[in-house]
């Protein structure tokens, strides 16, 4: 049964049928071959009850948010305000992507806004300032990936709804492990630039007075943080209001800037409704599909087998990490969480792990996916804004950050508490 | 042909419009929900509900849009190795099971319409909201959707009947992981570009 049901899925999807028709269909052949009511039945019911998810709502509440935020010229005044702070470190201006990338990534809740907003504003600085190429691109690259491991978090969301974990947890889980990793990825910086200085480019600086002028264009997206991260740590709201709050915060922001207008709000509504729409068609198939691997007994199947192998939880969470790595080489993060979070994390937990830690750990490990070749979603985003050259160099600079990465899941491993002590501390 | 797709994309456009605004007021009212709990110690009642009829029903009418722009994932590794004969192949493939897979979902999404009214259902919570009416205008967004479908499918069989591969392609095939940049990235410089002269407008 495990072998068939991965055999179909695999045809399906490596004959580049939409992820949504593949699991979709995989759910209904598994129906046809290993159950005696057909449980297609349940569909119309499931799509409706999936698709009116309350919990779910977040997601085109941030899809809008980044849309609104792209478009409210916020980042561009943020980048600018972080070039005039940031440029003392050996490494200059990357460490000022690194950051950049951070504090958007606390007001969007997907890492392709976050690597292409920044990147937009950073690109024009390569050639001035004489840095590295490969490394600079690497910055925005990885840093971007930081945009779903720092709350708010469209992935954390999906996994949230699809394990039953606190989403509110999750995000506040995310926080400190997502500073830890930005000020990794800054010391990368640092010390391949402390090794060979022609890479940092030439040093700029800036007057105090340049500097404490500037800093006003920091206060939106702390504005908008505090809205969506701060009434979730009071208390005050769950995850889906939060992101109407942040949705709320961003049009003012935009409203500040004199961005906001009716043409801006229908190229925010296209993109913002394109992109949930192809979350949600997704997400009714995996629904419908889980429902069916269940009903069929899939699930206790392959619990089974891993037990029968007779792992130790270190084992199986080695085996886990390689199996994502390798499977993140090749898949889009949203198709490969929604297929295998269902089956894998109940095997994690049963192993002893914490749902909210594991949620961390499969963060890192998509983030890793994102910037891992063939197919890393970060990287295209950084090749086509740079629009020369070729996508080699994006992924040579690139590499040094998998490594931070690998280095960040090997220090989560060691120290749950990183991501478990806020969470609590919130909670007491 | 071409009067048919240009009046699909126009109503595909406007289903995205309807779409985002609804999310934008299930945003507004939410937002204004908590806001009001917090300092007024009331709350509108139902927002959550209201939320979720916004996000099914926004979802299906935007799923029309998300088809003609080729916004569904599909995972191209293999795919784009291929021949253009068997990639095209696929591409008919992908599009009939994705629509397929929906009209399923539609003719039993039906039979959920039918019992609300039938029943004369009603939410369990302080609205009470006829179940049948949220149901009923997501199934006709799912209707909308498959007839969307429909005449993608007929446009892309013209094409290919005409002989024409490159067109095909360019309606149903796979927007390679670079030329979906490349739109990103046009609308991003273009948006750069009109930022800095109103920056610089307003600094002078």
């Amino acid at each position: 049964m495990i072998g068939i049901t991965l055999a179909i899925l695999l045809v399906l999807l490596a004959a580049a049928i939409p992820v949504a028709a593949g699991l979709g269909i995989l759910g209904l052949a598994l129906s046809e071959i290993y159950s005696r009511l057909p449980l297609s039945l349940a569909m119309g019911e499931m799509a409706w009850a999936t698709s009116n998810n309350f919990l779910l709502v977040a997601v085109p509440f941030f899809v809008l948010l980044g849309e609104i935020l792209l478009r409210s010229g916020m980042a561009e005044r943020m980048y600018g305000a972080l070039v005039l702070w940031m440029p003392w470190l050996p490494g200059g201006l990357m460490h000022s992507n690194i950051a950049a990338c951070a504090m958007f990534a606390a007001t969007s809740g997907s890492s392709v806004a976050t690597a292409a907003t920044i990147g937009t504003v950073a690109m024009g600085e390569i050639e001035k300032r004489g840095y590295s190429e490969r490394l600079f691109l690497g910055t925005i690259a990885a840093g971007g990936t930081l945009g779903i491991l720092i709350p708010p978090s469209i992935n954390m969301i999906v996994y949230g709804v699809l394990t039953e974990t606190s989403i509110p947890k999750l995000y506040l889980a995310g926080v400190v492990p997502g500073v830890i990793l930005a000020g990794l990825f800054s010391l990368t910086v640092l010390v391949f630039c402390l090794f060979r200085p022609a890479w940092g480019g030439t040093r700029t600086t800036a007057t105090w007075d340049a500097r404490l002028k500037a800093l006003p264009d920091l206060i939106p997206p702390l504005v908008i943080f505090l809205a969506v991260i701060g009434s979730i740590y009071a208390g005050w709201a769950t995850a889906t209001e939060s992101a109407a709050l942040g949705v709320l915060a961003a049009l003012g922001v935009a409203a500040w800037h004199g961005r906001l207008t009716m043409t801006m709000l229908l190229h925010a509504f296209e993109g913002t409704m394109r992109t949930t729409a192809m979350i949600m068609a997704i997400l009714v198939a995996a629904y419908f599909l889980n429902f069916v691997i269940t009903s069929i007994g899939l699930t206790t199947q392959v619990n089974r087998f891993i037990t029968s192998l007779g792992l130790s939880p270190v084992q199986l969470l080695i085996v886990v990490v390689i199996f994502y790595i390798i499977l993140g080489m090749f898949m889009e993060t949203l198709s490969m969480m929604v297929a295998t979070v269902p089956i894998i994390a109940p095997i994690m937990f049963q192993a002893g792990y914490d749902p909210i830690w594991f949620g961390i750990l499969v963060i890192l490990l998509m983030e890793t996916a994102m910037i891992t070749p063939p197919v890393g979603i970060n990287l295209y985003v950084v090749q086509g804004l740079r629009k020369r050259g070729k996508i080699d160099d994006v992924i040579i600079g690139t590499l040094p950050f998998v490594g931070t990465l690998m280095l960040m899941m090997l220090i989560l491993s060691l120290f749950p508490e990183i991501a478990l002590w806020l969470p609590r501390a919130a909670a007491d | 042909m071409s009067h048919l797709l240009s009046f699909t994309q126009r109503a595909a456009r406007g289903g995205l419009w309807f779409g985002g605004a609804l999310v934008l007021i299930a945003a507004i009212v939410i937002g204004i929900d908590v806001v009001m709990r917090k300092f007024l110690a009331r709350s509108i009642g139902g927002a959550d509900e209201l939320a979720g009829y916004a996000l099914a029903i926004g979802t299906v009418w935007s799923l029309g849009a998300a088809l003609l722009d080729r916004a569904h994932i599909r995972i191209d590794s293999l795919y784009v190795r291929l021949p253009m004969g068997l990639r095209v192949a696929l591409d008919f493939a992908g599009l009939l099971l994705f629509v397929g897979f929906f009209a399923l979902v539609a003719w039993h999404g039906w039979g959920v319409v039918e019992q609300s009214w039938v029943a004369g259902s009603r939410s369990q919570s302080a609205l009470e909201t006829p179940t049948v009416i949220p149901q009923a205008l997501w199934f006709l967004g799912l209707m909308a959707f498959l007839g969307t479908g429909a005449v993608i499918f007929l446009d892309a069989l013209v094409a290919l009947l005409r002989g024409d591969l490159g067109a095909v392609v360019g309606k149903i095939g796979t927007r390679s992981a670079e030329e979906e940049v490349e739109d990103e990235v046009r609308d991003l410089k273009a948006r750069a570009a009109r930022d800095e002269r109103s920056i610089g407008g307003e600094r002078p």
